[in-house]
């Protein structure tokens, strides 16, 4: 395990899977204010795939960098046709241009031939209709990890984990673009920039941050389902979602990396039987989510659903009025500069 | 000549990865170094089957790359890429790159790289699997005082980068 001690403070989010509603705003959001240099034109540090599928990059889960034991070994750096997928623009102009009476409008298509996208795989999910069929988004961005493994990757120190937030950049000026980052960080959220020739990464909207505001794709969200905080700050949304009602867990715990973005895991209708009657096993397998987010899943669901059933009795429940986002300021807490969310 | 040792390369992942890339990817390279007025005229060949000239905007592909390093004081250790105090310094030719750059470190991880000396260049050609490289460097005065040389070749198709490459077994006496 790579040996970086933890710093004074973390700043951390908490996704809440239920809420996610595959808009990509997030990823939007990100992009537009991050990644439009020429040589980023793949790139999304933050991106929303669709599970069970392959993700972003394709079978990113499988490209190493870790083992299950989270010891290293060695990992690949995806390629840009077959695993991040090559951005494409669509023929707009001749959809447009040949809309008209009489002529066959042609179908929008990509220029080129795409082989994998950021979500290629949307909304496909698993299960037969309509007795099984699942899916559900997962939002990803670079976990800054307490212990991380981009940072252990880098033979010229040119990866920091900052001590007052424990957020991790990239020093693109000591960077040389060797890319053992990319190959190590089993979460693939190191992206290389073949123009400029460096790496780079999500920054948790350092600038931001810095002036209490949330990162974009926090503040973006039209689902209110991220939460933003110090994970040591006990009156803070990730404190209590996190170690009070833990609720929040890390994907892939077992890289042993130690990250700092949790999510709730999602809970899911109950399959059908064959004459279409609830069978009270729940769609999404357990066995799977236990495979993303380890074995606490099952104590989790017990308590969102114990939760749940609290204000079905028109009980008080913290735990899901916080999840709810009644108030959405409240789920930010980004210390004495923090802004007000209008 | 030899796989620079990956276990010396910094950080927990490059010795471990890479644990077993002990064998050389270019396991001979000729050289020939000459000295016409203040110019030191030094010549690299070595086979290379698959050149990498250039990225495109291809994210895993490795461009081949060749140093020549010299050291700046006679006890710089030449293997960690010289130490605090004993710095190496010479010239990076990269395949996709028309000038040279400056290289200097002082031991392995801290390679500044920065332009070349005024009126430093080579000549770089490619031709039935082999690279010749040709390198013209006037005044360059840390080889006249010390008169040894190092290099390092990277091939790209191999992956080659930072300690990923192959390097004289030490340093190479050019006499007087
Ligand atoms: S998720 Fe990857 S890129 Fe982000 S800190 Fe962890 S190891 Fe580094
Ligand atoms: S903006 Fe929010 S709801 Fe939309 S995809 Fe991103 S995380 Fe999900």
């Amino acid at each position: 395990m790579a040996s970086q001690n933890p710093t004074t403070r973390q700043i951390a989010m908490v996704l809440d899977l239920n809420k996610c509603i595959g808009c990509q705003t997030c990823t939007i959001a990100c992009k537009k204010l991050w990644n439009t240099d020429t040589g980023t034109g793949y790139a999304y540090w933050n991106n929303v795939e669709t599970l069970p599928g392959k993700g972003y990059p394709k079978d990113w889960v499988e490209s190493g960098g870790r083992t299950p034991e989270g010891e290293v070994k060695a990992g690949r750096v995806p390629n840009l046709d077959d695993e991040y997928g090559r951005a494409w623009n669509f023929n707009h102009e001749a959809v447009r241009k040949r809309s008209g009476e009489g002529k066959e409008k042609p179908w929008l298509r990509p220029d080129g031939a795409p082989r994998w996208g950021a979500n290629w795989d949307e909304d496909r999910g698993a299960g037969d209709y309509p007795q099984e069929n699942h899916y559900f988004y997962l939002p990803r961005l670079c976990n800054h990890c307490t212990h991380p493994a981009c940072l252990d990757a880098c033979p010229r120190s040119a990866i920091e984990k900052r001590d007052e937030d424990g957020i991790v950049l990239v020093d693109q000026d000591r960077c040389h673009g060797y890319r053992f980052c990319v190959e190590a960080c089993p979460y693939k959220k190191v992206y290389f920039d073949p123009k400029r020739q460096v790496s780079g990464k999500c920054i948790f909207c350092l600038p931001r941050i810095e002036e209490g505001v949330a990162p974009a794709c926090a503040r973006q969200c039209p689902g209110r389902l991220r939460f933003v905080g110090y994970l040591d700050d006990e009156a803070g949304p990730i404190w209590k979602l996190v170690n009070r009602y833990k609720v929040a867990l890390p994907l892939h715990p077992e890289f042993e990396l130690g990250p700092n973005v949790f999510y709730v895991p999602p809970m899911s209708p109950p399959k059908l039987d064959e004459k279409g009657r609830p069978t009270g096993e729940p769609r999404i397998p357990t066995e799977y989510l236990v495979g993303l987010f380890g074995k606490r899943v099952h104590e989790v669901l017990a308590t969102l659903e114990s939760e749940r059933e609290k204000r079905r009795q028109g009980e008080p429940s913290e735990l899901m009025d916080l999840l709810i986002a009644y108030d959405w300021n409240q789920n930010f807490a980004l210390g004495p500069r923090e802004r007000e969310v209008l | 000549m030899i796989a620079a040792p990956v276990g010396l390369s910094p950080g927990g992942y490059v010795p471990k990865a890479y644990a077993e890339r002990t064998a050389p990817k270019t396991p001979v390279a000729e050289f020939e170094a000459a000295k016409s007025g203040d110019v030191w005229q030094i010549r690299l060949r070595w086979a290379c089957a698959e050149p990498h000239r250039e990225l495109g905007d291809d994210v895993d592909r490795f461009i081949d790359a060749a140093a020549v390093l010299a050291p700046t004081v006679a006890d710089a250790p030449m293997m960690t890429m010289g130490a605090p105090g004993k710095a190496l310094e010479g010239a990076l030719w990269r395949a996709d790159r028309t000038g040279l750059i400056g290289v200097r470190a002082e031991g392995l991880g801290t390679v500044e790289r920065g332009d070349a000396p005024e009126g430093w260049g080579a000549k770089a050609e490619w031709k039935a699997g082999r690279w010749s490289l040709d390198f013209e460097l006037p005044g360059w005065s840390v080889l006249d005082a010390r008169r040894r040389l190092a290099f390092a070749i990277w091939q790209g198709a191999e992956g080659g980068r930072g300690g990923l490459k192959s390097v004289s077994p030490g340093w190479i006496e050019i006499g007087t």
